[in-house]
């Protein structure tokens, strides 16, 4: 699914599949086809909403469909059914700064999800929400993404969020930036970071960094290592 | 707040609004009654009205109201499409910028009032060069306030609105321009109050020159020495430049600030 250099860190990676920046070597191919900018069959959700706030939040869910071209009565539906699976239909005509962080980052995924991309590519997007918020859009992606399919690409600094969301968890370092790990997840879905099968593949995966760390193969301290979900 | 008011931002009532306008109001009318029992050649607020009264019954009041709301109208028109356009483009074109920003903060420093005397010069003195000389003289101001609305926009946003498919075009339209619009407004109030200057110092610089009216008045006081019409007069332009603030500017900029979660709820503007 991806291909091309792998000294980037985890927001190049998302920008080169998004077709927001271009590699200076190698390709990037979605399912065999090359990139070569923005697409509607790629999108990303980034780690603030990044909602337009003089849009109101069904108007920032259709505004991925309006650009494409989508007619209004389609919209309309499409937006209805988007705003009900992610609990938000009672807030359509809300604007986004009337909203809680949860709530905000529902509508960025319902505007996300309505385009029906190919990729979804997610950039921390829950790392900035308080942990109820976070639990429980952990198990409605989860949900969401057993619904569509999605395939989903999804950057994480937390390892046990990168367990209990991912079938394969890729880990990466920084400075340079590289694979070290490669872990697949076979727990049953839906997973919560507490249950003690994640936390017990977290801490093998936390072993990948702490060892990758002792070789001097990286220095990845703190919020610098990333982990990449796919 | 009422049990039928659904909305969870209590509506102030009118006289709750409109009161304190009312009761500075009457403050300086009184100051400046004080003001004109010491000075002499200051008319006081009760001949002021009586000539008011005068103007308004042989349509000069009318007349003046009408041509300066007519002039101003159509010169801004001008000023701010041209203006904003120009912004956008500049905002978003570095190299455009580089190279036109500079003579634009020039014009903007400079007293635009100095092309007076050339624009009747070259256009001749008629209102039409005064119109020029209003509309090309707010435009800096519309100019500079829209590109830099266009620079402070969240790269968030545009990033944002390119992953969702919107580019050129289309993300100038749907993000650009809605994102810096309160930037954008500041700047056509300066460019509104730029051109307001500009156009009475046409007035003042000649009669000839004179669109609206207010140059005859200006002519006539010279003459006479009774400043009780100017007076008046300025009362006038007085009411003109509230009433476009009040249900222009104050509104459009406050109808932003709430549809952008900058108003704490239920506040008063």
């Amino acid at each position: 699914m991806r291909r091309g250099p792998s000294g980037c860190g985890k927001s190049t990676l998302l920008d080169l599949v998004a077709g927001h920046t271009r590699p200076a070597r190698g390709s990037v191919a979605v399912d065999g086809s090359p990139v070569t900018g923005p697409g509607p069959d790629r999108v990303m959700v980034f780690q603030e909403h990044a909602l337009f706030p003089w849009l109101s939040v069904a108007d920032n869910v259709g505004f991925g469909l309006k650009q494409a071209g989508v007619p209004a009565a389609e919209r309309e539906s499409t937006v209805a059914r988007w705003l009900a699976k992610v609990g938000l239909t009672d807030a359509a005509s809300l604007h986004p700064h009337q909203l809680s962080g949860g709530m905000r980052q529902r509508a960025a995924l319902a505007r996300a999800f309505a385009m029906r991309p190919a990729v979804l590519l997610m950039d921390e997007p829950f790392s900035a929400l308080d942990a109820p918020s976070r639990d429980r859009l952990h198990v409605e992606l989860q949900e969401l993404w057993r619904e569509t399919g999605t395939t989903i690409l999804f950057v994480t600094h937390n390892v046990r969020e990168a367990v209990a969301l991912g079938d394969r968890v890729i880990v990466l370092s920084s400075g340079p930036g590289r694979i070290i790990g490669d872990v697949r997840v076979s727990l049953a879905r839906p997973r919560v970071v507490e249950s003690e099968r994640v936390v017990a593949l977290a801490q093998d995966v936390r072993r990948l960094l702490d060892a990758a760390d002792q070789l001097g193969i990286a220095a990845p301290r703190g919020g610098e290592d990333d982990h990449v979900v796919i | 707040m009422s049990s039928s008011d659904a909305s969870p931002v209590a509506r102030t009532p009118a006289w709750r609004r409109g009161g304190p306008i009312v009761v500075v109001g009457l403050a300086l009318l009184g100051l400046w009654a004080l003001l004109s029992l010491t000075l002499d050649a200051l008319p006081g607020p009760a001949a002021t009205g009586a000539e008011l009264w005068q103007m308004a019954l042989d349509g000069r009041f009318a007349s003046i109201f009408a041509r300066v709301t007519l002039f101003m109208g159509g010169c801004f028109a001008v000023a701010a499409v041209v203006g904003v356009a120009l912004g956008l483009v500049i905002g978003s074109r570095p190299a455009v910028d580089r190279g036109l920003s500079p003579y634009l903060a020039a014009l903007q420093g400079m007293p635009t009032s100095m092309w007076i005397p050339v624009a009747a010069i070259v256009l001749g003195t008629s209102p039409w060069s005064l119109a020029a000389v209003v509309s090309i003289g707010a435009m800096p101001a519309v100019i500079l306030g829209t590109r830099t609305a266009v620079k402070n926009v969240p790269p968030l946003l545009l990033r944002a609105g390119r992953t969702f498919g919107a580019d050129g075009g289309t993300l100038l339209r749907h993000v650009t321009l809605p994102a810096a619009l309160p930037g954008i407004m500041t700047g056509l109030e300066l460019g509104w109050s730029i051109a307001f200057r500009c156009l009475v110092a046409g007035e003042i610089f000649s009669g000839a020159l004179s669109g609206t009216g207010i140059g005859d008045v200006i002519q006539r006081s010279r003459e006479t020495g009774d400043i009780t019409e100017m007076m008046a007069t300025i009362l006038i332009v007085l009411a003109f430049t509230m009433l476009v603030d009040r249900l222009v500017f104050a509104r459009v900029q406050h109808r932003l600030r709430v549809s952008r979660g900058l108003v704490d709820a239920g506040l008063p503007h």
